[in-house]
């Protein structure tokens, strides 16, 4: 609760701001500011309750793992502000709307960490949404930024529908919205499970997939990424894809988790996280273009988030809050490097690590844990990932192709480390402050500290 | 006092720390004066802890040395190894054998290495140091593992060494022999260890000869076979022993230090060490008798026909070793750690005497170009002449009592082990004064520039020469067996530690006959080679038997054929046909296949929002249509598969 209502307020203060204070350089540290407030208000409300007292009638619903979500988001925006919030001040001349822009999607996630009912799903998601049309635009002079918006909106839309046409039929097959309908309680006392509710929630699942990017829904992904200013890049593949990704088990976890005697979502599951890792780690090997290929990279990652909503036990749970913060920390890191490249292709990158070696030495160990490699964040995500699969007992088959297409994965990211360290070339960066690398090196070590315990994650989680 | 101990193997770790790492910058006097010194500090340490043996020994007699435990060196739940050094009385007369001889080969050294740059001067010291520290942790483990570190660092060093001259290619080669043969003899070692882990959970040497009950016939026989074949590596028996004369391509002082006086009576130490073990497996000690002894006849055959000094040297050698063996095999343990030492101090004086003739003849070793040397050469001469009448067995001389127990030994086992020991006798002294012989009398017969600078070598070449001289005319006594009047101290002392003894009673009579059989035969031996060689040296190539005799049998050939060959040829397949079309192939086949895919799927983006949409429709259907049916598809997969 706090989360929701202290970000739609600081949103709001920050578009004040843009009337009083006519200095640019200032909205960044009220937006980190307005950060720490929200931060420090959902750790309360983790331990201590809400400062608000609203009755929401049931329609939202508090959990611990949401909440920590929440504290997960708001650490990685944070360290987004605090990493690139100077870079936003470049996107565009509307700083200060854009920082509002950001609060408002907050909020929206923090909705979806929290629904339990349908419709709250889609208030969450359309605010989480329609803000991020307006970011993936903001540079208003560039074409492919303007193309970019439009695709995302026409996409989105059409997304919507689904969505609500998917939510349409659930109503339609249970009498009611709510996230946990108690069988006995559906209407006409029909016990098992009715065709309506089934292609709901088959609707339903295809609009979280389009969410999340994942194939054969992810078509908008690698435009929209490629073409919106990096710096939103960063956040989209971040931030709004980790918290698209909780509303996702959330809503399989109490929906499907509930048909899941009648009806088998499984082998859907398996060719929808299938074709998304195939797509996504076979089509970013081709890549010329460092961002390009991170955005395809973040197709191939939901594919393996995916099997948090394939497992749906409390492993896979785990998994995703790893996986969530391990990715999220390491593509912040990625981005933030390529957001002071002059050349974001491969070629941009050579001869960075004689010419920058924090840059350089940070980026490798970001692009280690999305790879995977031990001792790194992510090599402790995709494992808790694959047990979650495996505790599940059915699909193994599965791992085998995850493993696979995760050595696939290695190609793309060690080009960069490749270009970075044995090719001659002379990259380009921008100014770096020393703030800036020491959060970048700030940013390595939390990689290592959860790559080498992971537990100091979870245990925080458990208390 | 027994804390001293650790000081034993640290000096020459620091003296090859320091010459080892600022070997570019000290000069050649300093370099060797911390070799030497090292050394010389660990003798006196050594000295030392035998006294103190000794004083513990007679105040509570057949009270075992406690070890001193330095650390644990593996400490896993139940499973520990303690790194622990173990100061009795068979291991502290290694220690004196090892540094002493050490010593005065170190001091040899610094004159006969002198030519060399200085960084390699310091690189030769610091390997040597590096030798005796690893030597000093084998004699010194109280466990089997520590012994094992040193076992691996003596055939590190050994590899280091015979490659000194880094810059010949056959001298690696040798090294590369020496280090392979060794490794595989250490597989032997190492699954013993394994062995004992498994059976006895330890492998500290009072708890395994503690539990030896718990250990079935067929535990005992594998564990001391295997053993054997880590000792026939390492100390150059039938058949691994190939490498011990192709080892010759060091410099000279290290195939005295490592090559005949120390590193390679590892083996004999070991089984002495274990000779609680070995008394308990009959058939492993028939094994080790008849390699032992067929090792001494076949090394003995083959130095009869060698030309190049060192080379009949190193024959001697390994049939020295097969003595020691036969020794080891019978249950003379004693007699073999015997001839372990009268060996150290005889082999060692032969090698330095052959550097000393070597140093003089400007690195000529062929000895048909050698030949009156008498002359040139006094002191070398005569010690060299002591030594060869040591191992040779004349009495009173200390090969004699060592080599004499053995025998005996060998006859109350079996009279035909004693003929063939015997006979082996003869045969040493015979290929000994050939040596002596062709080197030393006669005419010179070298160029007459090397005449002109022959020369007696300087006073830190003799000295070690005359030392190690009296040692071996006097090391003898300390073996002195009953019958001649002694009273046999070494086998007093080495009694608490070498507990199975086999003791044989043989008359009196009997054993003056032994004695004088071979005494008889090694002097007829030895005036008969000298009045052959001395006036009409063999110069002319052999034939027949002499040329089997002379290629060593042909046994590297052998080799070359049955084992390294097919090895080679086996690697070329696996290389050319297995690694560069199989594993690379599909290595890179998978590679070109991504790119392939990567490069169609990428056509799926076209970036049109139309099309994009038509997909996913088209998806939702396929989706549909799947989720409906699925148990039909399910139904189709598992009878697929």
């Amino acid at each position: 609760m706090n989360a929701i209502i202290l970000s739609a307020i600081w949103g709001v203060v920050l578009m004040f701001c843009s009337v009083l204070i006519k200095n640019k350089g200032v909205y960044r540290h009220i937006a980190a500011l307005g950060l720490l407030v929200i931060l420090a208000g959902n750790i309360h409300e983790t331990y201590h309750g809400s400062f608000f007292n609203i009755d929401t009638h049931e329609m939202l619903r508090f959990s611990r793992f949401g909440l920590f979500f929440n504290t997960i988001l708001l650490a990685a925006t944070l360290l987004y502000v605090l990493l690139s919030g100077r870079d936003v001040e470049k996107a565009g001349g509307y700083v200060a709307e854009y920082f509002t822009l950001i609060f408002f999607v907050l909020c929206g996630a923090s909705i979806l960490t929290s629904f339990n009912t349908l419709l709250m799903l889609f208030i969450g998601i359309e605010i989480l949404s329609i803000p991020l049309y307006i970011l993936t635009g903001s540079d208003k002079r560039n074409l492919r930024s303007n193309e970019a918006a439009l695709k995302y909106f026409l996409m989105g839309a059409f997304s919507t529908g689904i969505l609500l046409m998917g939510i349409a039929l659930v109503y339609g097959g249970t009498g009611s919205f709510m996230l946990e309908v108690p069988r006995s309680a559906i209407m006409g006392g029909y016990k098992g499970v009715s065709f309506l509710e089934v292609t709901g929630l088959l609707f339903l699942l295809v609009a979280m997939s389009f969410k999340v990017s994942a194939a054969p829904f992810h078509f908008w992904t690698p435009d929209v990424y490629d073409g919106a200013p990096s710096v939103f890049t960063s956040f989209m593949a971040t931030i709004v894809k980790a918290a698209a990704f909780a509303a996702f088990l959330k809503l399989f976890e109490a929906r499907v988790g509930d048909t899941s005697a009648a009806v088998d979502w499984k082998l859907l599951l398996s060719i929808i996280i299938v074709s998304t890792l195939l797509i996504g780690n076979v089509t970013a090997v081709f890549q010329q273009s460092v961002k390009r290929m991170l955005a395809y990279s973040s197709i191939a990652q939901a594919g393996f988030m995916l099997f948090a909503v394939f497992s749906l036990n409390d492993v896979a749970k785990e998994g995703l809050l790893l996986y969530a913060t391990a990715y999220s920390l390491a593509t912040i890191g990625v981005f933030a490097v390529l957001i002071k490249m002059k050349d974001v292709t491969f070629e941009g990158f050579n001869g960075l690590a004689r010419k920058n070696p924090v840059l350089a030495a940070t980026t490798t160990i970001c692009l280690l844990s999305l790879a995977g490699i031990p001792l790194t964040a992510g090599f402790f995500a995709k494992f808790s990932m694959l047990s979650a699969v495996i505790k599940t007992g059915t699909y193994t088959w599965l791992v085998v192709v995850a493993v696979l297409f995760a050595a696939v994965s290695a190609y793309y990211y060690f080009r960069v480390i490749q270009a970075m360290y044995f090719k001659e070339g002379d990259a380009q960066t921008e100014e770096v402050t020393g703030g800036f690398k020491v959060l970048l090196i700030a940013v390595a070590a939390l990689v290592i500290l959860f790559g080498v315990q992971p537990q100091a994650l979870l245990n925080w989680f458990y208390f | 006092m027994s804390n001293l101990v650790f000081l034993v193997p640290l000096f020459p770790l620091l003296g090859f720390l320091i010459n080892g790492l600022f070997r570019k910058s000290l000069s050649k006097p300093m370099i060797g004066v911390i070799g030497c010194g090292a050394l010389l500090a660990s003798f006196v340490v050594s000295a030392i802890l035998f006294g103190n043996v000794a004083a513990a020994n007679r105040l509570h007699p057949g009270q075992p040395i406690p070890a001193t435990v330095l650390f644990d060196f593996i400490n896993v739940s139940s499973f520990k190894i303690q790194f622990a050094f173990l100061a009795d009385q068979l291991s502290c007369l290694f220690l004196l054998i090892i540094t002493g001889i050490g010593f005065l080969i170190h001091l040899y050294s610094t004159s006969y290495m002198h030519e060399e740059p200085t960084e390699h001067y310091g690189r030769y010291f610091a390997y040597l140091n590096l030798f005796v520290f690893s030597m000093l942790l084998l004699v010194l483990g109280a466990n089997y593992l520590v012994m094992f570190i040193g076992w691996e660092g003596v055939g590190l060093c050994s590899y280091l060494l015979i490659g000194f001259w880094f810059k010949n290619d056959n001298y690696n080669y040798a090294a590369k022999k020496a280090f392979v043969m060794n490794r595989i003899g250490d597989l032997g070692f190492l699954l013993a260890m394994f062995w004992l882990l498994a059976k006895l959970g330890t492998v500290d040497y009072n708890q395994v000869f503690a539990k030896t009950a718990l250990l079935s016939k067929t535990d005992i026989t594998a564990i001391t076979l295997l053993f054997f074949v880590g000792a026939a590596g390492k100390s150059a028996q039938i058949p691994l022993y190939t490498w011990l004369p192709d080892a010759m391509a060091g410099p000279t002082p290290v195939s005295a230090l490592i090559h005949a006086a120390t590193m390679v009576t590892a083996g004999i130490y070991m089984i002495a060490r274990s000779n609680v073990l070995y008394s308990l497996a009959e058939c492993t000690q028939h094994v080790i008798a008849i390699i032992g002894l067929a090792t001494a006849l076949f090394a003995a055959t083959i130095a009869i026909k060698q030309n190049d000094i060192k080379k009949v040297l190193a024959y001697s050698t390994v049939s020295q070793l097969g003595y020691m063996f036969l020794g080891l095999g019978v249950g003379a343990y004693t007699g073999a750690v015997f001839h372990v030492m009268t060996h150290a101090f005889f082999k060692a004086l032969l090698f330095l005497g052959a550097g000393s003739v070597i140093h003089a003849m400007h690195h000529e070793q062929d000895i048909r170009n050698m030949g009156g040397l008498k002359k040139y050469l006094p002191k070398t001469h005569l010690t060299f002449l002591l030594g060869c009448l040591a191992i040779a067995g004349i009495p009173p001389f200390s090969g004699f009592f060592s080599k004499d127990e053995i025998l005996a030994a060998a006859y109350a086992h079996s009279p035909i082990y004693w003929g063939i020991g015997v006979a082996t006798a003869a045969l040493t002294a015979f290929y000994m004064f050939r040596l002596y012989a062709t080197t030393f009398l006669g005419n010179f017969r070298g160029t007459h520039d090397q005449q002109h600078h022959l020369h007696e070598s300087p006073a830190a070449m003799t000295i070690p020469l005359m030392v190690l001289a009296l040692l071996s005319v006097s090391g003898g006594f300390a073996g002195v067996p009953e019958v001649l009047g002694g009273d046999h101290q070494l086998h007093g002392w080495l009694s608490g530690v070498i507990t199975s003894e086999k003791t044989h009673h043989l008359e009196h009579s009997t054993e003056y006959l032994l004695m004088g059989v071979s005494v008889a035969l090694a002097v007829l031996a030895s005036v008969f080679a000298i009045s052959r060689y001395s006036k009409k040296p063999e110069l002319q190539e052999a034939t027949g038997l002499g040329k089997v005799l002379q290629n060593k049998w042909y046994i590297d050939e052998l080799y070359d054929a049955v084992i390294v060959k097919p090895l080679l040829k086996l690697a070329d397949v696996l290389k050319n046909v297995v690694e560069k079309s199989g594993i690379d192939g599909i290595v890179n086949g998978v590679g070109k296949f991504v790119h392939y895919s990567s490069r169609q799927l990428r056509l799926l983006q076209s970036g049109l929002v139309g099309s994009y949409i038509l997909v996913i429709v088209l998806s939702i259907v396929v989706l549909f249509l799947v989720f409906w049916n699925q148990s039909i598809i399910l139904q189709f997969v598992q009878k697929i598969f």
